[in-house]
């Protein structure tokens, strides 16, 4: 009985919250932004989905407590309703009073989105009637088993993202002569009923089976001898590396220039992990590494530089990444002795530095000034490949795709195996005591540099091949916003994760290059992720796995070595 | 419990000729005002068992933080297998072939039992970074030994297989202590350091640790030295004692003796009892 009444408690101050921060959404013009979108034509927009989110969200977390089924229920259902109230409420508060000069965002317009079209008053009911419905079916979600709710979430995600491809994908299907599927699944820039119905059903159907799959796939590996587990990972291994080198060819011009950006953080993320994520080093300079590689590599080939020499890239490559190390060195020698926050706030003017003085007019002889560097020439030497037999034509960003995606590769092997050998192991102890890791024998002073320089030297691949998709650098470029950007990547992915490292950049370069509304609400959004992240899954998307969960729990009951020489445990304290 | 795995000969070192691996010669240890240690001088004989003991804030812990180099002595100077070491980065310490353990647990918290074991080797270790880049046989020979090594190790102290892969938070306390000394043999040290490795111990597992310490020696040749809080503790396994009160060597000698002397039962035993 007292539990329930705590957890009706905790639902109504949770209901404020969720009130509140859905009100933030309207007021920014996010929710307003997005509702051009049509997620599925005539029933629902992204920015009414944006809008719901929370109530459902919080809906679920607040009934995922209890044991009784009635009083979840009700507890998601009160939450629901008290965040509707507060909508309506101010739903009726600004249509009466003209608050317009205090909070821009609240236009006409927005206000008619709010109430469905309708009255204020019929609006704020339905809000209300709205928000507590979609708080129940949160709590719902959280008391059905997990085989129901895993499905019916991935089929939701599925419906948003096609719907949100729409753009691309209509395009690229009539390019591929499958303009019935288009025809199909799209009606006036959103999913027609009946498709989304179909969306939501082969996601649904495919986050059942694909484990299934795995698992008797896997089964099977296992159980075949040596020999044919080596064709099959060699197969599989090869048809990847045959999607990802037709992937350019699939996905289209303009799709290839989003998934060049997310090779591009791909690549600088993959750097700044060895240094945060492995040593444990806190750098929101990185951007210092990205700046070095370009300002190099467009030094050292543009025939226009001051240096004039215009080498070609793969020569200049070498000399870049050796600058990059050195660079990397520099940084790091003066902050050896700073730990935590104060090591953060250097290396953050580090970075300043660096972009002032690419830009500086002392300098300005050497790397132009606002002006830049220019005729940077194409990384192959030409604008233009064509692929024979295949008859592909490589240009622009489905050329640039693939030294990025050739750099990523390479980075993400030199990650893995430093990580699983004595330097990342030294690093790692290093992240976790630095005077216990000294202690035991790691010189921290070599390995504190070594992590700058070879972070530089991975992160600068980055600017490298970026000097020559664009044929220049500018010193605008490389302002903080990039550090921060790839720290969020990886602590979106999960701190020292591989994997975690392209979905975050995936999650967080992709998904905004797609939907342009986001450019405006960019920052806000890396802020929302990062808060939500560090409350419900500190770990990480796709966290490091470094041991079985069932292992952990077997061991509560420990019994004392079986050979009486060792030691038994002791109680605690 | 089963060590023919490890080869006491490895964990030797080149056995120099003298007597004394370790010698302390008036080390002075003073922060801003206390004086935490004052004129100590100190020695262990080789393949011996030697204990430092003292109430309280007496300076143990800071007297071992110098010998291991992470306090530099005010004053004083200190030599380890005829090198002198005073002054010396701690991590060169430990190349020199000393390990210890911690009063207070101090492992590597998230990184698994076997990576902290592994990182205690670190110091035997050639593998350098282009190693590992480019997965060169020489360190993926070291690798597979260091891997094997750390399993013997975690054997050695009486943890099990399965431990291997749990992060060393999540082990239970007295697994901890085991892991931390298996950690501080990884390097193959000559001489060990155990700061208070019975805290927290009821006194059943606590016959049990001392028996292991005293066949650590006897079987890996190690040259111990131990702090205690509880002077019972060590009367059985040490060999020597020096008891340290306020900063100051006040006794030093076989059990038999520390335990009549009137200084130390009035400084240690006589608080201990009115206590
Ligand atoms: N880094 C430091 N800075 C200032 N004072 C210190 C420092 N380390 C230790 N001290 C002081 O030096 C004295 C000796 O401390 P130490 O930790 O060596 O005692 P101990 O004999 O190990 O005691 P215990 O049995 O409680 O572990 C104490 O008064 C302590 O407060
Ligand atoms: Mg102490």
């Amino acid at each position: 009985m007292r539990g329930s009444a705590s957890q009706l408690r905790r639902a109504i101050s949770l209901g404020l919250i969720t009130g509140a921060v859905m009100l933030y959404l309207v007021a920014v013009g996010i929710v307003l932004a997005f509702s051009a979108r049509n997620t599925i034509t005539g029933v629902v927009t992204l920015g009414r989905l944006m809008l719901a989110a929370p109530p459902l969200a919080a809906g679920y977390v607040v009934a995922r407590r209890g044991t009784d089924l009635a009083p979840r229920l009700v507890a998601g259902l009160l939450l629901g309703a008290v965040s509707g109230v507060i909508v309506a409420a101010a739903l009726l508060f600004a249509s009466a009073v003209d608050i317009r000069h205090i909070l821009v965002r609240i236009s006409p317009p927005l206000l008619a989105f709010l109430a469905f079209d309708q009255d204020a008053s019929i609006g704020a009911l339905l809000n209300l009637a709205l928000a507590a419905a979609l708080g129940l079916i949160g709590a719902v979600a959280a008391v059905v088993p997990s085989r129901v709710r895993r499905p019916a979430i991935t089929g939701v995600i599925g419906v948003v993202v096609i719907s949100m491809l729409e753009p691309f994908l209509r395009p690229r299907l009539t390019d591929f002569k499958l303009e019935g599927v288009s025809r199909f699944l799209f009606t006036h820039k959103g999913l027609s009923i009946a498709s989304a119905i179909v969306v939501f059903a082969i996601f649904a159907v495919g986050s059942v089976a694909w484990p299934r799959v795995r698992a008797r796939y896997r089964a099977r590996v296992a159980a075949a001898d040596p020999g044919t587990q080596a064709t099959i990972r060699g197969v599989t291994l090869l048809l990847l590396i045959v999607f990802l080198l037709a992937l350019p060819q699939i996905a289209g011009s303009f799709l290839s220039q989003v998934l060049v950006f997310v090779g591009l953080y791909t690549l600088l993320a993959l750097g700044l992990n060895i240094v945060v994520g492995y040593a444990g080093l806190l750098d929101l300079g990185y951007v210092a590494f990205y700046a070095v590689g370009s300002y190099l590599t467009a030094l050292l080939t543009s025939p226009i530089s001051s240096l004039g020499v215009g080498l070609p890239f793969w020569v200049a490559l070498p000399i870049v990444i050796l600058g990059a190390a050195v660079t990397g060195l520099f940084i790091g020698a003066p902050v050896l002795r700073l730990r935590g926050d104060y090591l953060a706030i250097v290396t953050l003017g580090f970075g300043e530095i660096a972009r002032l003085l690419f830009l500086s007019d002392a300098l300005k002889p050497w790397f132009g000034g606002t002006q830049g560097i220019l005729g940077v020439p194409p990384l192959f030497g030409v604008a233009k490949v064509s692929v024979p037999i295949l008859g592909w034509q490589l240009t622009g960003p489905t050329l640039t795709y693939y030294p990025l995606l050739f750099f990523c590769v390479i980075a993400a092997i030199v990650a893995t195996r430093l990580k699983y050998s004595r330097i990342g192991r030294a690093w790692n102890a290093m992240r976790e005591d630095e005077d216990v890791a000294q202690a035991t024998g790691v010189n921290v002073t070599n390995y504190k540099l070594l992590a700058f320089a070879l972070g530089a030297s991975v992160g600068c691949l980055g600017g490298a091949v970026f000097a020559t998709h664009l044929a220049s650098v500018f010193p605008g470029t490389f302002n903080i916003l990039v550090s921060i950007t790839v720290l969020s990547i990886i602590i979106l992915g999960g701190m020292g994760s591989i994997p975690g490292v392209v979905v975050g950049a995936l999650a967080l370069i992709g998904l905004p290059e797609l939907l342009r509304e986001f450019a405006e609400f960019k920052l806000l959004v890396y802020g929302g992720v990062l808060v939500l992240m560090m409350l419900l899954r500190p770990e990480g998307l796709l966290p490091d796995r470094v041991r079985q969960q069932e292992l952990h729990e077997a061991d509560e009951e420990e019994e004392p070595g079986a050979d009486g020489g060792a030691l038994t445990p002791a109680e605690q304290g | 419990m089963e060590t023919h795995a490890i080869d006491p000969q490895a964990m030797m070192g080149d056995e120099g000729g003298a007597r004394l691996l370790l010698e302390a010669h008036k080390v002075t240890k003073q922060f801003e005002g206390l004086t935490a240690n004052r004129d100590i001088d100190f020695d262990i004989p080789r393949n011996a068992i030697v204990a430092i003991i003292g109430p309280n804030g007496a300076g143990k812990t800071t007297f071992f933080n110098q010998l291991t180099g992470i306090y530099a002595p005010t004053s004083g100077s200190i030599s380890f297998d005829g090198v002198d070491i005073t002054g010396m980065q701690p991590h060169e310490v430990a190349e020199l072939g000393t390990a210890r353990t911690y009063q207070n647990i101090r492992l590597f918290q998230n990184m698994t039992a076997i990576a902290n074991v592994q990182v205690g080797r670190h110091v035997r270790m050639r593998g350098q970074w282009f190693h590992a880049i480019f997965g060169t046989p020489s360190i993926r020979r070291e690798e597979e030994e260091v891997l094997q090594r750390a399993r013997e190790l975690l054997e050695l102290v009486g943890l099990r297989r399965r431990t291997e892969n749990e992060l060393a938070k999540n082990l239970s306390y007295g697994d901890q202590r085991r892991l931390e000394v298996a950690r501080a043999l990884a390097s193959d040290p000559k001489l060990l350091l155990l700061d208070e490795p019975t805290a927290g111990m009821n006194p059943g597992e606590t016959r049990q640790m001392t028996d292991f310490i005293g066949r650590l020696r006897r079987e890996l040749r190690l040259t111990i030295l131990l702090i205690e809080h509880d002077m019972k503790v060590v009367m059985g396994v040490s060999e020597r004692i020096t008891v340290l009160d306020y900063g100051e060597k006040i006794a030093e000698g076989e059990p038999a003796e520390i335990r009549a002397n009137p200084r130390v039962i009035e400084a240690y035993l006589g608080k201990q009892a009115t206590a």
